[in-house]
């Protein structure tokens, strides 16, 4: 699908401890805040079925929240779930989210895509434009990536 | 058709800045003055201003004079597509990969 987001990220390490530390409730309070004085909730059961909730947002405020369902646990390669993101003002967003770690060299590629995201008017704006736009957004997206392309 | 290709470039390119991606969430959260929007960045109002000016003419932001002060807030009809979604998600991602790669630097040295 053109409007998938995939962001990719090389890591130090060994394919376990990154599988570790994202699946993790403890390391999980540290790396999901997007703000050093956000507050981070999260509960992670990490088995085919199992629930991962989180919710995160700056101190006395709203949070977001996110509920993610897994569909496949295969520790240390790879992790699908399906996800409903509520955001502060009541409106929500389900996507699809695969997780996939590639070892190469002693490093660790992590390949993060999410699908889903809502298009109101995808199927008539596919007819005037929208392919060639979102092909540059995708530039934008993927001009972000660090860390070699596979 | 040209008109709307040209409204989606100038989407695009005030959408490749991660200041302005920034603003965008704040204000996703709230309307907000220039001044309240400068503040974390320590910016300085001329500088925030020249990027709320490239959102505003991207119809991302909608600003109105209130008193003293300029306050801004989500362009909404530009805002309901994939794109929103999608930069959001973009950043929030950035923003966590760059602590889970420090916290897995930090677990490292500490088994050393």
């Amino acid at each position: 699908m053109i409007y998938d987001l995939k962001v990719q990220r090389v890591f130090d390490c060994t394919p376990e401890d990154v599988f570790d530390a994202f699946t993790d409730p403890e390391a999980q309070k540290e790396w999901y805040q997007l703000d050093p004085d956000w507050t981070v909730e999260t509960e992670c059961d990490v088995r085919v079925g199992g629930v991962w909730k989180s919710a995160w947002g700056p101190p006395g405020s709203e949070p977001y929240r996110e509920t993610s369902v897994f569909q496949v646990v295969d520790r240390p390669r790879r992790l699908v779930m399906t996800s409903t993101m509520k955001m502060p003002d009541g409106s929500s967003i389900d996507t699809d989210l695969e997780i996939t770690l590639e070892e190469m060299n002693g490093k660790t590629r992590m390949t993060i895509l999410q699908s889903g995201f809502p298009t109101p008017e995808s199927r008539d704006a596919f007819e005037s434009g929208w392919p060639g736009a979102l092909e540059r957004l995708a530039g934008v997206v993927h001009a972000r990536v660090s860390g070699p392309r596979g | 058709m040209v008109q709307y290709q040209a409204t989606l470039d100038h989407t695009f390119s005030a959408l490749a800045d991660a200041t302005r991606r920034d603003i965008l969430e704040r204000l996703g959260r709230g309307p907000a003055t220039i001044s309240e929007l400068a503040e974390p960045y320590g910016m300085s109002l001329t500088g925030l201003k020249k990027h709320v000016r490239i959102l505003e003419e991207a119809d991302l932001v909608t600003t109105e004079k209130v008193g003293r002060t300029r306050e801004c807030r989500l362009g909404r009809e530009q805002l309901e597509d994939a794109a929103q979604w999608i930069e959001m998600y973009r950043s929030h991602w950035e923003r966590r990969l760059d602590r889970l790669e420090a916290y897995l630097e930090r677990k490292k040295g500490n088994r050393k």
